[in-house]
C-alpha cells in the first residue's frame, strides 16, 4: 500500500538523517516521604535549564537527553519542603538519585496526600482552567463530549444518540466560539470522521478546558474559550483495547499502543470504532403522511438514524532523541455513514437521505526544546484529503411511522448526489523562549485554509461556487512567572481572514487585532485568585459560511465578532478533617460581543443557519465544589448560570426600538449542573482488584425556543434531569476492566437543540484491556 | 486576612445576575374572534405570534406576553369554515399544517400535520386544496392535496405535468388558486427554469380544473395584460354575481428585467362563462397615473382596497405602500386618505380582513418606527382610521373567526 510505503520511506529518512547524533546521559529518581512512602505528582526542576518532569504513581521520575555537566536538582510540590541537591551528569549514562521529602508544617497537613497531580498543575495556570483527568474515566463508554458535558460552566448539546452533531455551550458562548485542539493543534477541519463526539475517552489522557481567555500558545482566534485534548502517551511501549455493547445496537471498539524502541523510535496506533442504530423511541406528534390523521404525543422509535464510524490514526517518528522530542509523520485513515433521521426540528422526518465521508490525512509534528538555550520549537502540519458525499436521492415523503409516499421528482429534502472535498489545511508553528527561571515570551502562527470543491452528478448543471476561505492567526505573548506567588501574562493576536465567496469573484478581507491580559495570585498555597481581560475577534468558520450541505445554512454574509471579556476566578481546598478534604472554584464572567454570532432556526426552520446579533451581553458564573473521604469517597457538584441578554436596540430597517431589546437570547440553556458521587473499593476479591460504583447526575432548567418576552402560549425545552450509574471492576491493577452503565435510568425524556430528542434509558457493558510495560 | 468574606464576596461576584429587564406597562390579553399574526422582527428566526382581539376599531394587542407562538415565521394563513390554518413553508422539506378554531375567545389547536410544502393554498367548497408547483424543468410534476376541514384529514391528492400544461415550453407556475363556481380556476406566470424568468411576459393565463377530480378542462389566455396576480398573491376575486376579476401588476421578469410591455390592469370573465370578456379592459395605470396593483382585498360590490406602487418603485415582490379604492364597475381608483406617510411605512399587511359589506377593509399598517396598528378603510369615503393599536412585531395577517 502506499501509505505505507511512504512512511516507511519518510521514517528511513528521518534516521539516516539524524543518525550522527551523540549520546546524552540521562538522570532518574525516587522520591519518598520519611515512612517510605513513594510520593507521586512532585514537580521536579534542573535549575537554569527548561528540564522539568513530574513523580510518577511510584515516585519515579526521569529526564533524558542531559548534556553531560553539573547540575542542581529541585524537588517541590504542596505539602513538602522544597529540596536541592547537586548531580552530575555523565555522557551515556544514567545518574540515579533518591531523595526523602520532609513534609511542612501543619497548615499544609490538609493537602499532604494529595499532592498535586498534572491535572492539577493546569489548574494553577494564570488562565482560567478546568482539567478532566481523562483516565479516571477509561472504563466507561464515554466520548470525549460526554466528559466534557460534566464540567462546570459547560453544556454538550447533541441533536440525537451516537456519531449525531454536537454544540459545546461554554460559559455562554458556544458553536464555533469555542475552538478544539488536539496536543495544541487545532482541530479545525478534521472531518466528521474524527470529531469530540465520536472520539473515545480512551484516546486522551486528560481534557483542558479554557474558559474565556485562551493561552498564546493555543494560537487560533477562539473567542469564547478552548479545549485542549491531551493524548499523553507517557508510556513508551503498551496496549490498551476496550470494546462495549449496548442499548440501541451500540457497539464502540479502541485500540491504543505504542512500541517505542530504546533508541527512541515510535509506532504509535490508535484506531476505534462506533457503530450505533440510534433507534431509541422519541415522543412526537405524529401524522400519517397518506390521510393526515394526528397522532399527538405518540412514542415511536427513530428509524433511520443508524452511524457508524471507523477511524485509524498511525504515526511513526522518533521521540526523546536530541535533533527532536518528538518528530512524528503519520496518517489518519477513516470513513462514517450517517442516515440522517430529521431536520433542524423533529417535524422534518427523513428516511432515506444521508451521508457518506472519509478522512485521508496526512499529519506532521514536530517538537524540540532548547533549540538554542531557552528556545523550544514546535511545528504541526495537516491536510485533510477526505471526501463527503450528501446523498438525498428517494423522491418521497416519510412520516414517523415510517411510512413513506412519493412526492414527485425533488428529493427529499433537495435531490442531490453532491460529492466534495472540503480540503482543508493547517499548518502552525509555535516559538516560546525563556528567559531565566521566571519569564517567557511565545510566538505563535496558525494557517488554516479551507477551499471546498465538488459536482453533483444529479444536478450537473449545478454550477459549483467557489467556496474558500483562508484564515491567519498571529499571536505574541509575554508571561512572568513568580511559581506559587503569581503570574501574568500579555499577548496580542493578529487575524487575517480572505474569503472567495462566488464565481461572481465576491471577496472579502478582513483583519482584526486583539489583546488581552491574564494574571493569577495565591493569597496562599491554597487559595488562588484569577483574572483576565481580553479583547477578541473571532472570525466565521468554514461551516457558518458556507453551510455543512446538511442541518447547517451557510451565511456568507456572517460578520466577525468581536468581545470584550472579564474573567474572574478563585479556587480554595480545605480540609475538616485529615480525611474529609474540600476544592472549591468558582468563576464569574462578564462579556460584551459586538456582531455576536449564533445559530438560529432559518426562516422555514429547516435548517440552522448562523446570524449575528448587534450586541449580546453575558453576566454569568460557574461553581463546582468537590469533596473526597479518604481515598475511597468522592464527591461533586457543579453549577452553572448564565444571563445572555440581547443588547442590539434597532431591528434592520426600523427605526424604532426594538421589542426584542434587552430580551434574553432563545433557545440557549442558562442554568444546569450536575452532581457525581463514586465509591472506590480496593482489594475486592482479591489484592490488586478494585470495585468502583460511580453515579451521576445532570440536570438543566427548562428554556424557551423562541425569544422568552413574547408570546403566552409557548414552545419550550421542558428541564431535564437524568441519573447515570456505573459499576467498574478492575483486575491486577487495572489491567482487566469490566464496567457496566446505565445511563438515564429513569428513562426520563432528554431534549436538546431545538428540541431534538435524545436516547431514553440504556446499558452497556465495557471490556478492557491495558498493559504496558 | 478574612478568608470567608472574601469568599462570600467572591461567590457573590461570580454569581451576579443582571435583572435589567425593562418593565414595561403590561398589556393584557384581549380574547376575541379576530386573529391577529404578528411576528417580532424581521429577519431574526423568531416565531410569528397569533393574537386575539375583541374588535379591530379599537384597543390594543402586544406580543409581550401574549399569543399563540408559531414554529417558524415562513407561515401563511388562510381561515375556512370557521377553522384557521397555520401553515409553513418549508421549501423542499414538509410543510406544517397547524390548524385552531376559536373557543371562549381564544384559540385552541386541533391538528398540526406534516404535508409537503406548497406554494398555492386555498379555500375550495368543504375543503382546503393546495398545490406544491414545480420550478425544476427536469421534474416538471406539480402536486395538489385536499385537505377535508371537517375531518381535517387529506382526502385526495394528484399531479399535474405543469410544463405540459403551459403549451409554450416553459413550465406554469400557479399564482394562486380560487374556486369558481364548481371549477377551480388557476392563474399562472409562466417560467422557464431559469429563475421566474419568460419569454412570454405580455400574456395572461388560467388553468381551469374541474373539481373535485381536478382535470384541467381547458387553458384561457389573454394578451392585453401581463399575467394575473404575483408569486403568492391572489389575483382572482369573485363578485356576488359570479363575475370573476382579474388584476395583472404586470411585472413579469426576463432575464432578470421588468420585460411586460402591458399596463397594469384588471380583466373579467363573466359568470358562467370560461372565457376573457373582451368587452371588458380597466387600465389602472392610465387611471392612476402610473401606479400599479401589487395586492388586493374585494370589500364586496365591486369595491376593492388595492395596494399599488408607483412606477420607479414596481417590482415582482414589492408590496405597494399607496393604498386605494377601485371600483371595478366604474372603472376609478381612488387614493385613501388618513394612512401615515408612505415614507414612514415598513410594510402593509397583505393579508387583510373585510366584512364584504362593499365599503369596510381592516388594513395592517407597520411604521419604520416599529409601531403598528390596524387601520379601518373606508371606501365610501376613501379614507382610513387608526384602530386597534399593535405592539411588539409586525402584522402579517388579520382574519376572523366565527
Amino acid at each position: 500500500m502506499q501509505i505505507k510505503q511512504f512512511l516507511l520511506v519518510a521514517a528511513l529518512c528521518a534516521i539516516s538523517f539524524f543518525a550522527k547524533a551523540q549520546s546524552p546521559g540521562n538522570l532518574s529518581g525516587i522520591l519518598k516521604s520519611k515512612s517510605g512512602e513513594p510520593l507521586p505528582a512532585l514537580t521536579v526542576k534542573l535549575l537554569n535549564t527548561s528540564f522539568l518532569t513530574v513523580s510518577d504513581n511510584s515516585g519515579v521520575f526521569l529526564i533524558k537527553n542531559l548534556t553531560p555537566g553539573r547540575y542542581t536538582l529541585l524537588v517541590s510540590g504542596i505539602g513538602f519542603k522544597a529540596a536541592q541537591k547537586p548531580v552530575t551528569i555523565n555522557a551515556g549514562k544514567e545518574t540515579a538519585v533518591s531523595f526523602v521529602m520532609e513534609e511542612e508544617g501543619i497548615t499544609m497537613d490538609a493537602v499532604t496526600v494529595t499532592g498535586r497531580s498534572v491535572v492539577q498543575e493546569a489548574n494553577r495556570q494564570a488562565f482560567n482552567i478546568t482539567a478532566v483527568d481523562a483516565k479516571q474515566l477509561y472504563n466507561s463508554t464515554l466520548d470525549l463530549a460526554g466528559a466534557l458535558d460534566r464540567v462546570a460552566g459547560i453544556r454538550v448539546r447533541e441533536s440525537g444518540g451516537v456519531g449525531s452533531n454536537f454544540n459545546l455551550s461554554l460559559n455562554g458562548f458556544s458553536g464555533s466560539h469555542i475552538r478544539y485542539f488536539i496536543d495544541g493543534i487545532p482541530m479545525d477541519g478534521f472531518g466528521s470522521s474524527f470529531q469530540i463526539n465520536n472520539i473515545p475517552i480512551n484516546a486522551a489522557e486528560r481534557l483542558e478546558v479554557y474558559k474565556g481567555v485562551v493561552p498564546i500558545w493555543l494560537g487560533s482566534d477562539a473567542l469564547g474559550g478552548a479545549i485542549n485534548i491531551i493524548t499523553g502517551n507517557n508510556h513508551r511501549n503498551y496496549i490498551d483495547v476496550s470494546y462495549s455493547y449496548g442499548s440501541f445496537n451500540t457497539h464502540r471498539s479502541v485500540l491504543n499502543a505504542a512500541v517505542t524502541s530504546k533508541k527512541g523510535l515510535t509506532f504509535q496506533l490508535s484506531a476505534f470504532q462506533n457503530y450505533s442504530d440510534n433507534n431509541y423511541r422519541v415522543k412526537v406528534d405524529a401524522a400519517d403522511i397518506n390521510t393526515g390523521a394526528y397522532a399527538p404525543g405518540v412514542f415511536l422509535p427513530r428509524f433511520h438514524d443508524t452511524y457508524h464510524n471507523e477511524t485509524l490514526i498511525g504515526s511513526v517518528g522518533f521521540i526523546k532523541k536530541k535533533f527532536a522530542d518528538k518528530l512524528l509523520i503519520g496518517m489518519t485513515v477513516g470513513s462514517n455513514y450517517k442516515e440522517i433521521q430529521t431536520g433542524a426540528r423533529m417535524v422534518s422526518v427523513f428516511g432515506a437521505w444521508h451521508r457518506r465521508g472519509n478522512i485521508l490525512m496526512p499529519t506532521f509534528k514536530y517538537k524540540k526544546d532548547n533549540l538554542v538555550k531557552g528556545l523550544d520549537l514546535t511545528i504541526n502540519a495537516n491536510y485533510n484529503l477526505g471526501t463527503e458525499t450528501n446523498i438525498d436521492t428517494m423522491s418521497v415523503r416519510y412520516d414517523w411511522f415510517g411510512n413513506s409516499k412519493p412526492n414527485g421528482t425533488s428529493g427529499e429534502r433537495s435531490r442531490s448526489l453532491y460529492r466534495y472535498k472540503n480540503n482543508n489545511g493547517l499548518a502552525t508553528a509555535m516559538l516560546n523562549y525563556r528567559i531565566g527561571e521566571r519569564q517567557s515570551i511565545a510566538l505563535s502562527d496558525v494557517f488554516n485554509t479551507f477551499d471546498r470543491k465538488g459536482a453533483d452528478r444529479v444536478n450537473p448543471a449545478t454550477v459549483d461556487q467557489p467556496r474558500k476561505t483562508q484564515k491567519n492567526v498571529l499571536g505574541l505573548g509575554y508571561t512572568y512567572n513568580a511559581e506559587d506567588q503569581w503570574s501574568a501574562s500579555v499577548f496580542g493576536k493578529y487575524i487575517t481572514q480572505r474569503n472567495v465567496l462566488s464565481s461572481a469573484g465576491a471577496k472579502a478581507s478582513t483583519n482584526k487585532l486583539g489583546y488581552g491580559i491574564a494574571a493569577t495570585y495565591f493569597l496562599s498555597p491554597v487559595l488562588q485568585l484569577k483574572a483576565s481581560y481580553e479583547l477578541t475577534n473571532r472570525m466565521p468558520e468554514a461551516i457558518e459560511i458556507f453551510g455543512d450541505v446538511e442541518n447547517q445554512e451557510g451565511n456568507p454574509n456572517l460578520q466577525p465578532e468581536r468581545s470584550k471579556n472579564v474573567n474572574l476566578g478563585l479556587s480554595y481546598n480545605f480540609a475538616v478533617s485529615p480525611d474529609d478534604k474540600f476544592i472549591v472554584n468558582a468563576n464569574g464572567i462578564y462579556r460584551h460581543s459586538d456582531n455576536f454570532i449564533y445559530n438560529r432556526l432559518n426562516n422555514n426552520q429547516s435548517r440552522l443557519v448562523a446570524d449575528n446579533r448587534e450586541g449580546v451581553r453575558t453576566l454569568g458564573g460557574d461553581a463546582e465544589i468537590r469533596y473526597s473521604h479518604k481515598r475511597w469517597f468522592s464527591a461533586g457538584a457543579t453549577f452553572t448560570y448564565q444571563y445572555l441578554q440581547n443588547m442590539q436596540q434597532y431591528e434592520p430597517g426600523y427605526l424604532g426600538e426594538s421589542p426584542l431589546y434587552l430580551d434574553q437570547m432563545p433557545n440557549i440553556p442558562y442554568m444546569f449542573g450536575n452532581a457525581d458521587a463514586s465509591v472506590s473499593l480496593p482489594n475486592i476479591g482479591g489484592k490488586g482488584n478494585n470495585l468502583n460504583i460511580g453515579y451521576n447526575l445532570l440536570y438543566v432548567h427548562q428554556f424557551y425556543l423562541y425569544w422568552p418576552s413574547r408570546g403566552g402560549d409557548k414552545l419550550d425545552i421542558p428541564q431535564q434531569l437524568s441519573h447515570d450509574l456505573n459499576v467498574v471492576y478492575s483486575l491486577r491493577n487495572g489491567r482487566y476492566n469490566i464496567g457496566l452503565e446505565s445511563r438515564n435510568i429513569t428513562n426520563t425524556l432528554l431534549y436538546d437543540n431545538f428540541s431534538l430528542q435524545k436516547p431514553g434509558r440504556g446499558f452497556y457493558v465495557n471490556l478492557r484491556y491495558f498493559f504496558n510495560k | 486576612m478574612n478568608l470567608k468574606t472574601t469568599l462570600a464576596v467572591l461567590l457573590l461576584a461570580a454569581s451576579f445576575t443582571s435583572c435589567s429587564k425593562k418593565d414595561g406597562e403590561s398589556t393584557p390579553d384581549d380574547p376575541g374572534n379576530f386573529i391577529v399574526a404578528v411576528t417580532p422582527a424581521a429577519q431574526t428566526g423568531a416565531a410569528d405570534y397569533l393574537l386575539t382581539a375583541s374588535s379591530l376599531d379599537t384597543g390594543k394587542i402586544s406580543t409581550a406576553g401574549n399569543g399563540v407562538e408559531q414554529d417558524g415565521t415562513y407561515r401563511y394563513y388562510v381561515t375556512h369554515n370557521d377553522k384557521f390554518f397555520s401553515m409553513l413553508y418549508g421549501q423542499g422539506n414538509p410543510g406544517a399544517v397547524t390548524v385552531y378554531d376559536i373557543q371562549g375567545g381564544k384559540l385552541n389547536k386541533l391538528t398540526n400535520f406534516q404535508s409537503e410544502t406548497v406554494q398555492a393554498f386555498a379555500p375550495v367548497k368543504d375543503d382546503i386544496l393546495m398545490f406544491k408547483i414545480s420550478r425544476n424543468m427536469a421534474s416538471p410534476t406539480s402536486t395538489w392535496y385536499k385537505v377535508n376541514t371537517k375531518s381535517l384529514l387529506i382526502t385526495g391528492e394528484g399531479a399535474v405535468n405543469t410544463l405540459a400544461l403551459s403549451g409554450n415550453g416553459e413550465l406554469a407556475h400557479f399564482s394562486w388558486i380560487k374556486q369558481v363556481g364548481e371549477k377551480v380556476f388557476a392563474p399562472y406566470f409562466s417560467i422557464n427554469g431559469n429563475g421566474f424568468n419568460t419569454n412570454y411576459p405580455d400574456e395572461a393565463s388560467i388553468a381551469i380544473f374541474n373539481y373535485a377530480d381536478m382535470k384541467v378542462e381547458k387553458v384561457i389566455k389573454d394578451t392585453r395584460t401581463s399575467f394575473i396576480g404575483r408569486y403568492f398573491m391572489d389575483g382572482l376575486s369573485v363578485a356576488e354575481n359570479g363575475d370573476v376579476y382579474a388584476f395583472s401588476s404586470s411585472v413579469a421578469t426576463t432575464g432578470g428585467q421588468l420585460s411586460s410591455t402591458k399596463p397594469s390592469a384588471i380583466t373579467r370573465i363573466k359568470a358562467g362563462t370560461s372565457e376573457f370578456d373582451q368587452g371588458y379592459y380597466f387600465d389602472v395605470e392610465a387611471a392612476s397615473g402610473g401606479m400599479n396593483i401589487t395586492n388586493w382585498t374585494y370589500l364586496g360590490n365591486n369595491i376593492y382596497m388595492v395596494n399599488s406602487s408607483a412606477k420607479a418603485e414596481k417590482g415582482a415582490y414589492v408590496v405597494g405602500t399607496t393604498v386605494a379604492i377601485v371600483d371595478v364597475a366604474a372603472k376609478t381608483y381612488r387614493k385613501v386618505s388618513g394612512l401615515p406617510n408612505t415614507a414612514e411605512i415598513k410594510v402593509l399587511t397583505t393579508n387583510n380582513y373585510t366584512p364584504k359589506d362593499g365599503r369596510t377593509g381592516y388594513l395592517g399598517v407597520n411604521l419604520k418606527d416599529g409601531t403598528g396598528a390596524v387601520y379601518r378603510i373606508d371606501a365610501s369615503t376613501a379614507t382610513a382610521t387608526k384602530g386597534l393599536k399593535v405592539e411588539g412585531g409586525t402584522i402579517t395577517a388579520i382574519q376572523h373567526l366565527r
